[in-house]
């Protein structure tokens, strides 16, 4: 099935389950689309890295797997430094859209043949022509300056305009009423109906890729658990992950167990605080309260047995800081109460028709959106996409815990609960799985150095859905490039699509449905 | 003396709204503000500086005043503790209604005066809003007024027995969804939410600060008050003085003031039990009240009390 693209391929390595295809750039798109299109493969991550000190050119990686088979098929094209361009996927396979415009704003690599040409990451005060992941790049000090002040609209933005008679536009954010990330949606309505939306996010992008450059690999997980801070140890976890394959190293069993449940208990947590949260959209101010109660008992096991209520400081290279498993009794008595109030809490929540029916037929994402956009997470399978990062791509000791990933098929705002009560569930039994086995082994392994130009991706599939990380060395095993891939980048293009249609007072809600982060997207 | 009872409502009605949050807030398991936290946001508010859009024009400036003194003045007509209330001879339920409509015909404007998008969003929805209850609200006070043969709110409290009837029991069903819906509590409008975009009453204040934003809040807990008086003088008349006698003005103080708890319960329950409903289905809620409503009016005229 493979050998076309095999074939045509200039040269393949293959390291664990990373399969790479290096094409020339006529071969490119057709490889990507072969993928797509053919194999049904998923669009996992797509993203550039500037490869100039080893072989003059920059790399684009176009990062394909198929749900139900461990292998990453991943396409690199070549991209000379003169002839700054690379054929754009987008008009086959619709996924790539930001990612190319991505590329685009961070190396100036443009994608010829891209709908949108417009910039994506940056706002109108950065200045043209400067691309920060380019590893020789600078600002002037008037540039910094103005960028700071954020007032010269050097490369202005123009919103897409809807026409017609009753569209008015309504302008939201980015400084809203609650205490949230900054983020500016740019309504067209006509009357409450909403016809198009337009999110403008990006207020907060922090150069999380340039500063793991600078700092070691060792350091760079402070830096990963820091991107979103309620898929803190999910993130640390597959950035721990990918620098672990490219050192070459295997984690005790222990320290495998101790990442697996604390990714179930991330995961737990903030599907009952989500499910509460949905509750404050519809002004159901009983189930919120219980909602955050619950997520609270959890955020203080967190911090009783890690240290941390975010569960952060506990991943290291080579395994994990402290050995979770003494407080075996505290976290299955804790796990019960937390059971037993979440089964009530549903109950409450499912038992109040009038909001349960506000939840259903709204912001309803078609599974033929889900598919092209590569939604990935909750939002892919209250879609029907049976898409899980934990059974795609076993890791950790996912492959030894029996579970299903849960589908639903119509997409609305209440499959989107759903799914989350049933995970959460789930969450509860693999823990109570995870803790009747005793596991070998010392909490850290030791740490080798990174061979010169090492490799590696590294994932986990967080509360929101997937994240990726793809770290590369130079030539002194430090930081050559560091991709990281958030769910959120991944989902926000799909709100806009969920929305439509849902009237203006019904957008709080279909938005909290999705949980996207502010901060995630931006890094 | 009488003619002072309007002065409860202006000191009480912080005091009413501090309650229900308590309430609600208890009912919800959280603590919860004092009760007396209206008292210090109101003291706040007047302290601090405002910032006034340059584009708003007199509107703006006025509606504060207006608003603040149109439920003033429906305070005065509204028999509080006493029926011989203040200006007993105009003191007319219909007046009482179309005062606050007042107020809210310049809110509207006032909330498009800004050109926020959020505020006419607000002045939007609530227009639609009090069309719907404006006439439901009438229709309900009416089965009571007919059966005083008075639009009077004094005479109408003199004259209510105290054995219900169906009609009194429809019409007070309707009633207590206009109470609701002109309080902008839930299920028409969440006056806890943070999300502009799904504000109706707040929406209209949002770019109202400092002394202004005091003005308009604390007419809103007026009208509250005012609109659970008018639900204890049409509905639930006992106790309520009418002689003059200090002695039994004072009782009727106190048995007010149960009222106005009882009441502030009722809506606490109410928020806390049920969920906002989507904007476009309002109109079923407030339609079938408006039903109800019409519904007593009929069957007070068919079986008479």
């Amino acid at each position: 099935m493979m050998e076309g693209i095999l074939r045509k391929a200039k040269r393949t390595a293959e390291q664990g389950n990373e399969v790479y295809l290096e094409v020339a750039r006529e071969d490119f798109k057709k490889s990507c689309v072969f993928l797509y299109e053919k194999k049904r493969a998923f669009l996992r991550l797509m993203f550039a890295a500037d490869e100039r000190e080893t072989g003059g050119e920059f790399k684009i990686y176009s990062v394909f797997s198929v749900p139900g088979k461990d292998r990453f098929y991943i396409v690199v094209l070549p991209v000379e430094e003169g002839s700054p361009t690379f054929p754009s996927i987008t008009s086959s396979i619709p996924a790539a859209h930001w990612y190319e415009r991505e590329i685009r704003d961070m190396f100036g690599l443009v994608p010829e043949g891209h709908p949108d040409p417009r910039r994506l990451i940056f706002h109108d005060s950065f200045p043209a022509d400067s691309h920060p992941l380019r590893k020789d790049w600078s600002l002037s000090g008037m540039d910094k300056k103005e960028w700071g002040e954020g007032t010269a609209g050097k490369v202005p933005y123009r919103f897409m305009e809807v026409e017609g008679e009753g569209i008015y536009e309504i302008p939201v954010g980015p400084v809203h009423a609650g205490i949230i990330e900054p983020g500016h949606f740019r309504f067209s309505a006509v009357g409450e109906t909403i016809f198009f939306l337009e999110p403008r996010l990006f207020y907060t992008h922090k150069g999380t890729e340039k500063h793991f450059e600078k700092i070691g690999f060792p350091e760079g997980v402070r830096l990963s658990e820091r991107v979103s801070g309620t898929s803190s140890f999910s993130h640390s976890a597959a950035y721990c992950m990918a620098v672990e394959k490219a050192m070459g190293i295997e984690i005790s069993e222990n320290a495998k167990a101790a990442r697996t449940l604390l990714l179930e208990f991330e995961r737990l947590y903030n599907h009952i605080g989500d499910i509460g949260n949905m509750c404050a959209g519809t002004g159901f101010a009983v189930g919120y309260a219980k909602g955050a109660l619950v997520k609270e008992e959890l955020m203080q096991l967190n911090e009783r047995i890690t240290g941390h209520r975010y569960l952060r400081g506990m991943n290291v290279i080579g395994g994990v800081s402290k050995d979770i498993f003494r407080h075996r009794d505290d976290i299955l008595s804790t796990a019960e109460r937390a059971t037993r109030e979440y089964k009530e809490m549903m109950k409450l929540i499912l038992g109040t028709v009038s909001h349960v029916e506000r939840l259903e037929n709204t912001g309803i994402l078609s599974r033929e959106i889900a598919l092209k956009l590569g939604v990935t997470g909750v939002a892919a399978r209250a879609s029907g996409v049976n898409d899980d990062i934990r059974k795609s791509h076993p890791h950790l000791l996912y492959d030894k815990l029996l579970f299903e990933p849960h589908t639903m098929a119509k997409g609305d705002v209440f499959a989107r609960m759903m799914i989350r009560a049933e995970e959460a569930e789930c969450s509860l039994s693999m823990i109570d799985a995870l803790l009747e086995s005793n596991y070998r082994g010392d909490l850290t392994v030791g740490v080798r150095a990174i061979p010169p130009y090492a490799s590696a991706l590294g994932y986990a599939e967080t509360p929101r859905g997937s994240v990726f990380y793809w770290v590369m060395s130079d030539k002194e095993g430090r930081p050559l490039r560091v991709k990281l891939r958030s769910p959120s980048f991944c989902n926000w293009p799909a709100v806009p699509f969920a929305v439509h249609g849902n009237i203006v007072p019904d957008f709080p809600l279909c938005n909290k449905s999705f949980n996207l982060s502010y901060s995630g997207c931006d890094m | 003396m009488e003619y002072l009872q309007f002065i409860i409502i202006i000191i009480f009605s912080p005091l009413i709204q501090g309650l229900i949050k308590k309430l609600k807030a208890n009912m919800q398991g959280r603590v919860g503000p004092g009760v007396l936290q209206p008292y210090y946001d109101l003291i706040r508010l007047l302290r601090k500086d405002m910032v006034v859009s340059r584009v708003t024009s007199w509107i703006f400036k006025a509606t504060p005043y207006i608003v603040f003194a149109s439920t003033v003045s429906a305070a005065m007509i509204i028999p509080i503790i006493t029926t011989r209330s203040s200006f007993g001879m105009m003191g007319d339920v219909i007046a009482v209604i179309y005062l606050f409509a007042a107020g809210r015909f310049f809110m509207a404007l006032a909330g498009l005066d800004a050109g926020t998008a959020f505020g006419g969003e607000g002045s939007s929805r609530e227009m639609t809003v009090s069309i719907l209850v404006e006439p439901m609200m009438m229709l309900s006070i009416f089965t009571a007024a007919i059966s005083a043969g008075s639009t009077n709110v004094a005479r109408i409290a003199e004259t209510q027995n105290l054995f219900y009837s169906p009609p009194h029991i429809l019409a007070l069903s309707a009633f207590v969804v206009a109470v609701v819906a002109e309080t902008g509590r839930i299920p028409v409008d969440n006056p806890d939410t943070h999300l502009e975009l799904t504000m109706i009453h707040e929406g209209m204040l949002l770019e109202y600060s400092g002394r202004y934003l005091a003005l308009m809040e604390w007419a809103h807990y007026m009208k509250q008050m005012l609109l659970f008086t008018l639900a204890a003088d049409i509905f639930f008349p006992i106790g309520i003085d009418s002689g003059g006698a200090p002695a039994l003005i004072a009782a009727s103080f106190g048995i007010y003031l149960c009222k106005m708890f009882l009441m502030a319960c009722a809506m606490a329950l109410i928020e806390s039990a049920r969920v906002k409903l989507r904007f476009f289905q309002l109109p079923s809620l407030l339609g079938g009240a408006f039903v109800l409503a019409f519904l007593s009016l009929l069957t007070y005229i068919m079986i008479g009390k």
